[in-house]
């Protein structure tokens, strides 16, 4: 067996049938956009090359700007709130007594709700009329808070984050508790023979040991939400205002609404290349601390 | 020296991945060929008929011809789908030596599939489009479609109803014909109406008296759900077209400047009225089009503006609504020169012909005898409105809403479809945009008015 699989031409046919799919369905088609977005093109009729122009036009465009640095902001949410409530969340499921196995199914059950269930859920929480978030301000006497949650500008962004924060958590969870669980017990015991406390082995012992996996979940949170889509179509579809839109709702609704494919192509291929650059900076920033 | 190796292996894959890419392309050339194969198959089954046929009737013995028509009605709610299938065998026993081929596809599927038709020369003789400029546009500037100019006799112009034929034409040439329509009109919960002691309103005076009446009986009085924006966009289309009239704005939609002018900008100045006077739900941002309708339905709102599409939804037996809506046409202004019989809307879905089809007569003789009869047929089954004289059609099984509706159209002279099917797609993002500012009184109607004049100038299609 090992004979075979150190086989070159052996490895590359196993490899090739992946390789072709992935390169047809992925790489070859960000090529193809990377060309269309130096057209000028309604997806009809012929382009129009103008070069960089629509690269140009992008780094001017205030509603770009802004859909950007609602995303960095979502990422930094991910980053700052999510995994660490995740890596907290893991370390308790783990160690609590009873129910384990409970609290785990729990947390990961908005994971395998379809996003479009979620995104109905969340609006009839904040629905401005008869929504649950309303109400309970309402029976907690606090009247004057209730407020139509999507449909303001300065609440629509932040009420968009919690729910994909709040579905993901469950992900970065599990992975994470799984994580901790195939870590050896030898070393808890000896550190609780050391007179360890709960809080010193959490930050001493299973975080440090927990690198190699939260790197995974910081770079999967991180580009989540740099290309965050799905929620936030369902939950307000970039509105009111463009206040909660972000870089891939802005390409839909460029190439699919207003038919400017070149420009749409151009955003497309702006976020394949903030997504590397922060997975290279990420690892380049997780290298340095293992050094 | 193993990594040139790899860069090179590398550079054939993506070759060989390139090749196997444009094999892909002429693969589905496949796809007509079945096509043309089914079509086969039905000649031989309809030549059977049509020899009877031709020793009865002895018509002229021309050339066997096929046509194609792709469309889009696959449900077997759609009534449109009945009505395609009955005139391909109708118009057989008519004209026996021309076999319709009819393939529907649904949806959005459907527009890919249509676009990669066109684009890759393998589009059907006659082809659905979807209604209204924005979508068909540029097809037609790419060459794609035939103008039917040409094959339209006076007897086919004489059967359509006035002002509907405008809707076809592009650069001055016809390209479509009409079927059925849906008009705008102004809904009315004839129970909160009462209650409130409301009068319908027939004027801009009525209007803000029953919205205060409504206000004060405790209702919503008018439900919009701007989230999706097109719905206030409605409002604007036919507040404005109430101020300065149909006539103007198909001048201002051929020079852009004339949005920035007195007429325009009071438009404008109403719709702020109408926040002011909390006319709208406070939720409006956050409402979706089909939260509206269903919130209609249920009895949330005293007056809807929308088009007649949404005539089930209020019709239904669950619906509280039902039986207890009136349609209205929307009130006119003392102050503006538009008049009640002006309407927004009778924009069509129409049917196109290929401009490389090889039988340009026949495909548009069937395209009007199609036409006609999803125009009279449709309108019978409730699926909307006749673009065709429907004078002999028995009203009697439809709706109430359905008749009020088309009572309401027979009184109508001019017609302007819904504004984002006559901007380009860009353009009629950014008007629905400056709407939903509009009415959140974001910006002011002068300055409403000074960034609609930034819009390219469109042709009234």
């Amino acid at each position: 067996m090992n004979k075979i699989l150190s086989n070159k031409k052996v490895i590359c046919l196993f490899l090739f049938p992946t390789l072709l799919l992935t390169a047809v369905i992925i790489v070859i088609p960000i090529f193809i956009s990377g060309y269309y977005s130096l057209l000028d093109w309604d997806g009809i009729g012929k382009g129009i090359f103008i070069g960089l122009d629509n690269y140009k036009e992008l780094i001017k465009d205030g509603r770009f700007l802004n859909s950007i640095k609602n995303s960095l902001l979502f990422a930094a949410f991910s980053l700052f709130l999510q995994i660490p409530f995740s890596l907290l969340l893991a370390i308790i499921v783990a160690n609590v007594k009873k129910g384990e196995k409970f609290y785990r199914t729990a947390y990961f059950i908005p994971v395998i709700i379809s996003t479009v269930v979620i995104g109905q859920l969340w609006q009839k929480i904040y629905n401005g009329d008869y929504g649950l978030l309303n109400s309970l301000l309402g029976i907690a006497g606090l009247d004057n808070l209730q407020q139509d949650w999507l449909g303001q500008e300065k609440t629509a962004l932040i009420c968009s984050f919690i729910p994909i924060l709040w579905q993901y958590v469950g992900y970065h969870m599990l992975i994470m508790y799984a994580g901790v669980k195939s870590l050896s017990t030898e070393i808890y015991e000896a550190a609780r023979i050391d007179g360890a406390s709960n809080t010193q082995i959490a930050f001493r012992i299973t975080i440090p040991l927990l690198k190699p996996i939260l790197k995974v979940c910081v770079t999967f949170s991180l580009i989540g939400a740099l290309k965050v889509f799905d929620l936030i179509y369902v939950l307000t579809n970039g509105g009111p205002f463009f206040s909660t839109e972000v870089p891939s709702i802005y390409m839909y609704t460029t190439i699919f609404d207003s038919f400017n494919y070149g420009y749409g192509s151009a955003i497309s291929i702006f976020i394949i290349l903030e997504c590397l650059v922060f997975t290279m900076l990420l690892n380049l920033f997780f290298r340095g601390k293992e050094v | 020296m193993k990594l040139r190796m790899k860069k090179l292996g590398a550079l054939f894959l993506s070759i060989a991945i390139a090749t196997q890419l444009t094999g892909c392309g002429s693969g589905s050339s496949g796809d007509t060929k079945t096509a043309s194969n089914d079509a086969a198959a039905n000649d031989a089954a309809a030549s059977d008929t049509a020899e009877a046929e031709e020793q009865a009737a002895d018509t002229e013995s021309e050339e066997e011809i096929t046509i194609t028509i792709w469309h889009q009605s696959v449900t077997d709610t759609d009534p449109v789908k009945r009505i395609i299938e009955d005139s391909v065998e109708d118009y057989h026993e008519l004209h026996p030596n021309v076999t319709i081929v009819q393939e529907g596809v649904t949806g959005e599927q459907y527009k890919t599939k249509i676009k990669t038709a066109f684009v890759a020369g393998e589009a059907p003789d006659i082809a659905y489009m979807f209604g209204g400029g924005s979508f068909v546009k540029p097809y037609i500037d790419a060459g794609y479609l035939l103008p039917i100019d040409e094959y339209l006799t006076d007897d086919i112009k004489e059967k359509i109803m006035d002002g509907m034929l405008e809707n076809c034409k592009y650069n001055g040439k016809i390209y479509t014909l009409p079927t059925i329509t849906f008009l705008a009109n102004l809904y009315c919960n004839t129970e909160m109406f009462e209650e409130a002691g409301a009068d319908y309103p027939t004027n801009w005076e009525e209007l803000l008296e029953a919205v205060d009446k409504l206000k004060a009986a405790g209702y919503t009085p008018v439900i919009l759900g701007e989230k999706d924006r097109w719905p206030g966009m409605y409002w604007y289309d036919i507040v404005s077209a109430r101020q300065v009239g149909n006539e103007a704005i198909q001048e201002a939609f051929a020079d852009p400047a004339k949005f920035n002018s007195e007429g325009f900008i009071k438009a404008a100045e109403k719709m702020q009225e109408l926040v002011k006077a909390g006319a709208f739900n406070e939720t409006m941002l956050s409402m979706s089009y089909d939260e509206m309708v269903s919130g209609f339905a249920a009895g949330q709102g005293a007056m809807i503006f929308q088009a007649n599409w949404i005539h089930p939804n209020f019709e239904d037996e669950a619906a509280v609504t039902n039986g207890k809506v009136k349609a209205i046409a929307f009130p006119v202004f003392a102050d503006g020169t538009g008049t009640a019989t002006e309407f927004s809307g009778g924009g069509t879905d129409g049917y196109y012909i290929n401009a490389e089809t090889e039988h340009p007569k026949e495909a548009a003789e069937y395209l009007a005898y199609l036409s006609e009869r999803i125009g009279v047929e449709g309108y019978q089954d409730g699926a909307g409105l006749p673009c065709w004289d429907a004078s002999n059609v028995d009203t009697s099984s439809l709706s109430v809403l359905n008749q009020e509706s088309a009572e309401l159209m027979a009184t109508g002279t001019s017609y302007i479809t819904w504004w984002d099917n006559i901007l380009s797609a860009d353009d009629s993002e950014t008007y629905k945009n400056l709407v939903a500012e509009l009415l959140a009184l974001k910006i002011t109607p002068e300055d409403f008015g000074a960034k609609m004049a930034e819009l390219q100038p469109s042709e009234l299609y």
